[in-house]
């Protein structure tokens, strides 16, 4: 049953399982961070952190993780 | 855009910004004219005036040096101190130890210099620095290494912002090749023999040399551009999302790419091979990034038209974008086996040099100086003929050396008809003369541009100084009545 | 996990940083240092006496490898042009290697032997009185400046530190015997480095100045040896094929 296993042993296949293990962590990153409108909407607030120091920041304290507000101003 | 008036300057050190910004101006003045003369002594020979610190041999790695790690990193250091203390709402961490990083890299750049007219070198590429020199740098930037990390830790805002990871791998990244590739048994104070020999020492010299393009030259850049570019906009960055894939793609792609530098060498091919399939694959995130650049712009492109600084900006993400595809494509084999050794990859690597790194440069510090100085631009038409002066200036260098760089790859593998050589080497040589002119004119243009924008620089402070003295004046006075 | 984790925690994107950088340096150099066939095996190659690595330290000195390889390529306007392609063997005790990147001027990986000892000091000195497109800068001062000898055995012991076959020890000479013969293993015998230089100067003279021994003496006995330790002949081409 794990004839397929010694497959991963052999060193001449250092090459494509590198290869397999690179391109499936890519994928992996590409999917989670591509897919899922509340991350979506979570991880695009994080680029309004440089427009935000200019105004004095009274509402940053009541900013927790996760629920960053998107900010008003011009952007999607 | 408002500037909340005195409080910044009370709220974020901005004196260290200041001084790393003012010298960033000088080397880039220094190192650039530097490079003229070269590329004149390479027109003109006679100018090597049979005098041992002005030869081509001894000169050309102070060019390189003022130009990389004077201009460059000084201008790294200036806008990460900035940006890290904007970004994350604090204060720089360590003032005396900032301090040190800025009197230590300017010393070490300096001297790093002066060494080289005087035949003190260690003979490896951009890493020229000889041993005691080495270990002064390390100290500085282990320094910097605290300074930003220790800010990062002091942080008001809960998350890192982008441009602070490409800081932050930049500095990481260089700490690690900087080591690696200067290790060496020293003999004396002045001379010392690298540690590897032959294929070793020339890959790990590449993989450094890559990766100081790779790191210093465009991670950290990228990091300037994530802040400066959505700031001068007024709008964020295009995706916050693309800005992660193109963070972890790009510092892991880049530092398999170095062993292109050395294709159909000694070099053992499965080295080259992985180097060249890596380096096309870069291409991606190289694009990925240029793209999240130029499209925080989309739907204000008008800005283009009544921002001289925003032209600064995006033009630098266009020639980023262009020596990006240059350079996977130099990578292939087949085609680095006409480009290496040529002028093809001097033009390539001013194409980002001056094109990306230097332009993003002057466009952060036109945003710069009136933050730091609380001056507007002395004027905002000489922002305009730096530009124009820039871009011929870079147009003129790059078409040059393609065709001095193509030309004389041609020309040495052609055949006559019975199979023999049809030119000789000197005969390329000769060849190459005419777009050797063009270059050095093109380098011209280029450092008038920065005399202008030196000029703008120095009526702005001056105009900062007198008003502040004005301010002064009156306080006095009014002091006085009281 | 998410993203968030990273970039709320300096700590965690700092090693992870580290992690992701260090993949492509590790896979592609250290196994540069363990695979058997990464240098070719090849009779000839042999350290530097004492005068030509004076000679080499002066070609580094005025950053000669700026505009000048020392590594030929296997194509066949090289083969033609400069000879045969390099071998890693070939620089196998160069620290550092010198390869460069640019050819300003062309390849000097095989220039031992092609041009007499004449030509050199003449070409530079003044490099247009023999070839007059040339734009390589002239050195005339490495003729008036005397050689500095004093530190060489120094500098051979900091080449031992690396690796390189440099002798101290009896054992070690003998050794050098065996895989240079005779006459090489003095000239690598750091106690009798001066001597060596000395006797090199007097008997091939190579700045054309009996009785003097500048730095011109010496970068011309290193530019006269470069690419000629190997005979090719001994090989047929297959052999360094199968190290490729």
């Amino acid at each position: 049953m794990s004839d397929w296993l010694l497959w991963f042993t052999s060193m001449e296949n250092s090459k494509p399982l590198a290869l397999l293990l690179f391109f499936g962590a890519f994928c992996g990153v590409l999917l989670y961070v591509f897919t899922g409108k509340h991350r979506t909407r979570r991880l695009e607030s994080y680029k309004y952190i440089p427009l935000d120091d200019d105004e004095p920041q009274p509402s940053r304290t009541a900013r927790a993780e996760g629920s960053h507000p998107i900010p008003q101003g011009d952007g999607q | 855009m408002a500037q909340s008036s005195a409080l910044p300057a009370e709220q974020y050190n901005y004196d260290i910004v200041r001084k790393f910004t003012i010298m960033a101006m000088v080397w880039a003045v220094l190192g650039m004219s530097v490079g003229v003369y070269i590329a004149s002594e390479l027109a003109w020979p006679f100018l090597n005036f049979d005098i041992p610190q002005l030869t081509f041999g001894r000169l050309r790695p102070v060019h390189t040096t003022l130009v990389i790690f004077g201009f460059g990193g000084s201008a790294l250091f200036a806008t990460s101190y900035y940006v890290v203390q904007r970004t994350c709402q604090a204060r720089l961490a360590f003032p005396w130890v900032a301090e040190f990083t800025f009197w230590g890299w300017t010393g070490g750049v300096a001297l790093g210099a002066l060494s080289y007219v005087s035949g003190i070198t260690q003979g490896r590429e951009y890493a020229e620095f000889e041993w005691p020199l080495d270990i002064a740098i390390t100290l500085v930037w282990v320094s910097y290494f605290a300074v930003y990390v220790e800010t990062i830790r002091r942080r008001s805002q809960p998350h890192i912002y982008v441009a602070n990871w490409f800081y932050l791998a930049f500095i990481v990244a260089v700490a690690l090749l900087h080591i690696f590739n200067n290790l060496a048994v020293p003999i004396s104070l002045t001379k010392s023999y690298s540690l590897f020999s032959g294929v070793q020492d020339a890959m790990t010299q590449w993989w450094y040399g890559h990766n100081a393009v790779g790191f210093f030259l465009t991670a950290a850049f990228l990091g300037m551009m994530y802040y400066f570019v959505p700031k001068q906009a007024g709008r964020p960055v295009y995706s916050y999302r693309l800005s992660i894939i193109h963070f972890w793609a790009l510092i892991f792609l880049y530092m398999w790419a170095g062993g292109h530098h050395l294709h159909w060498t000694s070099l053992p091919d499965w080295v080259s091979t992985l180097a060249a399939t890596f380096s096309i694959i870069l291409l991606m995130p190289s694009w990925g990034g240029m793209i999240n650049g130029i499209m925080t712009l989309s739907g204000a492109w008008d800005k283009l038209r009544s921002d001289p600084i925003m032209l600064f900006l995006i033009t630098s993400l266009s020639f980023y974008g262009m020596s990006t595809f240059e350079g996977p494509l130099m990578s292939l084999k087949s085609v680095n086996a006409l480009s290496h050794y040529t002028d093809w990859t001097i033009g390539h690597v001013h194409s980002g040099a001056l094109g990306w790194v230097a332009l993003v440069s002057f466009g952060s510090f036109y945003h710069l100086i009136p933050r730091l100085w609380e001056k507007k631009m002395y004027s905002q038409t000489l922002i305009y003929v730096h530009f124009w002066l820039a871009t011929i200036g870079i147009v003129l260098y790059i078409t040059s050396m393609w065709v001095a760089g193509i030309g004389q790859g041609l020309m040495l593998r052609s055949f006559d008809d019975y199979g023999n050589l049809a030119y000789t080497f000197i005969e390329t040589v000769e060849f190459m003369h005419t777009p050797y002119v063009w270059r050095a004119l093109g380098g011209a243009f280029f450092v008038s541009g920065v005399l202008v924008m030196v000029y703008n620089m120095a009526m702005t402070l001056r105009a900062a100084r007198r008003e502040q003295a004005d301010v002064e004046a009156k306080l006095a006075a009014k002091l006085a009545k009281a | 996990m998410r993203h968030e984790h990273i970039e709320t925690n300096s700590g965690l994107m700092l090693l992870l940083i580290l992690v992701v950088i260090s993949i492509g340096g590790l896979v592609e150099i250290v196994p540069l240092f363990y695979i058997n066939e990464t240098i070719e095996k090849v009779d000839g190659v042999r350290p530097y006496t004492p005068l030509e690595l004076r000679g080499r330290d002066i070609y580094v000195r005025e950053g000669c490898y700026l505009c000048h390889s020392q590594q030929i390529r296997p194509f066949r306007d090289e083969w033609l042009r400069y000879g045969h392609y390099s071998l890693a063997a070939e620089s196998q005790y160069d620290h550092p290697f010198q390869w460069g990147s640019k050819r300003t001027g062309p390849d000097l990986a095989r220039l031992g032997g092609k041009y007499s000892n004449q030509w050199h000091v003449q070409h530079l000195k003044a490099p247009r009185s023999v070839v007059p497109q040339s734009i390589m800068p002239n050195y005339p001062w490495l003729l008036n400046t005397e050689l500095d000898t004093s530190d060489v055995a120094d500098r051979m012991r900091a080449l031992r530190a690396t690796g390189v076959p440099y002798s101290v020890t009896q054992a070690e000479y003998e050794a050098n015997v065996k895989k240079f013969g005779e006459a090489v293993a003095v000239q690598l015998d750091i106690s009798k480095a001066r001597d060596s230089l000395f006797n090199q100067a007097r008997e091939r003279d190579f700045d054309g100045l009996p009785g003097q021994i500048t730095e011109m003496e010496a970068l011309v006995a290193y530019l006269q040896v470069l690419g000629t330790m190997v005979d090719f002949t001994k090989y047929d081409e297959g052999y360094f094929a199968t190290f490729r």
